[in-house]
């Protein structure tokens, strides 16, 4: 009956006028975002954490998440009306989304992903309630070499479930780590990578730094590439309800997605994006008619627009419980702790549990807002796919530089994205990952941290990492994921996977 | 787009400019940068970690991810170099953005919001190429009154609107 009194608080909490007001404008903004594509949820967030600050912790946090799930739901209009990805996580419904919409089905493609997002928002909520607190439990018998050790494996796995090169995404870690050390160094005292500049004395902040690296670099490439045309599907939406048939065929669909997007989601280097490509594939595999898929197959909206919002919503199970980033939008969200003061970790829930439960409460109401923003108000939404990217960039590099800019109220600031944004594009163009580099980032402090605390114990013996059974275990699990995508048999079969 | 085949390299060089080994050689050089950076920093023992300690570890391995990946790179001569731009073109939107928000950064606290935002509008225009100059005008008037209304009227950011003379 503890869930209960602990819902019960978090209703109260998340049912405040002011708390359901910063709920609604994250789905809104969320979805805005969510549908413009050329903007994504780890910019839009990066650029509000800093007036956060001027906000209660909670409300702040309410927000920020609602724009992550948020643009789970916009992404996936962008998507079926126009083939163009609102998000990376909605790339896979393009495939048969917008096929249906061509088919004249558009309406049911847009309640079918709709539909599918606010169940797996529902059910991962739940859990996230359910799994939480004996995580933290467990997180907080954790001494500083556990500490240590989960990092590394977080940052491991991270890499090894994303896409590309893995060397090179280890290589970006590493360059995350360092640039996470630039500042007064903690223990002592001593100066790092500073140039003697006052304004990098208190190091990067993480908000500057994924403005430049997401957004800024995001805009330079858009504008280097020729023009795409977009053409919104102009067919007038009719009927928004599915089939019988639909729902016939989309429900189990929906279950596999959800089941398949809240295990991934908890993953580090998991979440939304890989949930709705590993739905997909699952879903083309049991399909009874496999030829049906890219040629407007409901089970090909629903499965992965339900496995990204569950996706979504899980990942911030390791956040909330460990403190550990799985993605760039968690590191931002750990960036934000960090603004009011607040450490993150296991003991967030016991000492601050109104902001813990409250947030949690504030997920289902900020998924039955998403529902009605999506479905009535489609029309709206659609008028904004028209507003063509010569105007929409324009808005938002301002909005990029103002956000910036109220980081730290000073122009070295906006200086330092704008390096970030030039750095970015040509991670970009080596096809290399901005993701890891973020998540080494927001790790390094720590883990130095957890570092330097274990050796001392340990009188500077590093085997002390091996010696303690539960450390030794994280880092026998981080050296099979290793060894797993060295070999090159599995490394095939892992490009595979990401190429359908 | 201007492709590297069309360069008129010779077949050694032409090894250098594939994706892996630009990628390989640019983190060993940020590598090496770090670590001449970090020269003075006392380092320490294990037991009592100095300032350099974690810098350098991390700098040397990353000069060995570098390498490695610049290695792999060179031995595939075949691998993808398709698609790395370096004409003048590509360039454009990268420098003229980036002037765009230095400038920005530069003008706001001085000449004011007004100013700053018509400054970054009209050099962000450039960047893109096919905004006419009527319609640079009224995005950039719809803006200032935007970005008034959100961060001035609405969140009360103490930033100066106009000059301060």
């Amino acid at each position: 009956m503890d869930l209960l009194s602990n819902l019960a608080l978090g209703f109260s909490v998340a049912l405040t006028p002011w708390n359901i007001l910063f709920a609604f404008i994250g789905a809104m903004i969320g979805t805005l975002i969510g549908v413009l594509p050329g903007i994504g949820p780890i910019a839009t967030i990066a650029m509000l954490l800093p007036l956060t600050f001027h906000l209660e912790p909670t409300a702040g946090l309410i927000m920020l998440a609602g724009i992550f799930y948020g643009a789970q739901y916009g992404g996936s209009t962008s998507a079926i009306l126009i083939n163009l990805p609102g998000e990376t996580s909605s790339v896979v419904t393009t495939l048969d989304g917008h096929q249906m919409a061509i088919q004249g089905r558009a309406g049911a493609a847009l309640a079918a992903a709709a539909l599918a997002s606010f169940f797996a928002g529902c059910v991962s909520t739940a859990l996230l309630a359910a799994f939480a607190p004996p995580l933290a439990r467990v997180g907080q018998s954790f001494g500083s070499p556990e500490y240590f050790s989960l990092m590394l494996l977080g940052l491991i796995a991270a890499v090894v479930l994303a896409h590309g090169s893995v060397i090179k995404a280890i290589a970006m870690i590493v360059l995350g780590l360092l640039l996470g050390l630039v500042g007064t160094d903690g223990n002592t005292g001593g100066q790092r990578f500073t140039f003697g500049l006052n304004e990098l004395a208190d190091g990067l902040d993480v908000a500057t730094l994924a403005i430049g690296l997401f957004g800024i670099s995001e805009i330079m490439a858009n504008l280097a590439q020729r023009d795409a045309s977009r053409d919104v599907v102009a067919k007038k939406i009719t009927r928004l309800w599915p089939t019988a048939d639909d729902f016939r065929r989309g429900w189990p669909a929906v279950l596999r997605g959800t089941s398949l997007g809240a295990v991934l989601g908890v993953l580090p280097g998991g979440g939304a994006t890989l949930s709705s490509f590993a739905a997909y594939a699952l879903e083309k595999r049991v399909s009874d008619r496999p030829a049906m898929f890219g040629r407007g197959a409901i089970e090909g909206v629903a499965a992965p627009e339900a496995a990204n919002n569950a996706g979504a919503q899980s990942s911030f199970i390791p956040m909330l419980t460990l403190g550990i980033p799985g993605n760039p939008v968690m590191a931002l969200m750990i960036g934000a702790l960090m603004i009011h003061g607040i450490q993150p970790g296991p003991q967030i829930m016991t000492e601050r549990p109104e902001m813990f439960w409250g947030m949690v409460a504030s997920m289902w109401v900020g998924n039955l807002m998403l529902v009605i923003i999506n479905l009535p108000l489609i029309g709206f939404w659609v008028q904004l796919l028209k507003v063509p990217y010569r105007f929409l960039y324009l808005a938002i590099l301002l909005f990029c530089a103002i956000g910036v800019y109220t980081v730290s109220n000073s122009p070295a600031a906006v200086i330092m994205a704008a390096v970030f944004g030039v750095a970015g594009y040509l991670f970009q163009r080596l096809h290399c990952e901005p993701a890891p580099l973020i998540l080494g980032f927001v790790l390094g402090p720590l883990m130095e941290e957890n570092l330097r605390r274990a050796l001392r114990v340990s009188g500077g013996d590093p085997m002390i990492f091996v010696e303690r059974p539960v450390s030794l275990g994280l880092l026998i699990v981080a050296a099979i994921l290793l060894l797993i995508v060295a070999l090159p048999a599995i490394r095939s079969g892992r490009e595979q996977a990401f190429q359908e | 787009m201007t492709e590297f085949s069309g360069l008129p390299l010779s077949r050694p060089w032409r090894r250098f400019v594939q994706r892996d080994v630009l990628t390989g050689l640019l983190f060993v050089a940020l590598a090496g940068l770090g670590l001449w950076l970090s020269r003075d920093y006392p380092v320490g023992t294990a037991l009592r970690m100095g300032t350099g300690y974690m810098p350098r570890m991390l700098c040397w391995i990353l000069l060995g991810l570098g390498a490695v990946i610049a290695a792999r790179g060179f031995r595939d001569p075949g691998g993808d170099r398709s698609d790395v731009p370096i004409g003048i073109e590509a360039l454009r939107p990268v420098v003229l953005v980036f002037t765009a928000l230095v400038v920005f950064g530069l003008a706001l606290e001085r000449l004011g919001l007004v100013v700053a935002i018509l400054l970054l509008v009209g050099l962000g225009a450039l960047a893109g190429r096919n905004l006419r100059p009527a319609e640079t005008i009224l995005a950039a008037a719809f803006l200032i009154v935007l970005a008034w209304a959100v961060f001035i009227a609405g969140l009360g950011l103490t930033i100066p609107v106009w000059p301060e003379i």
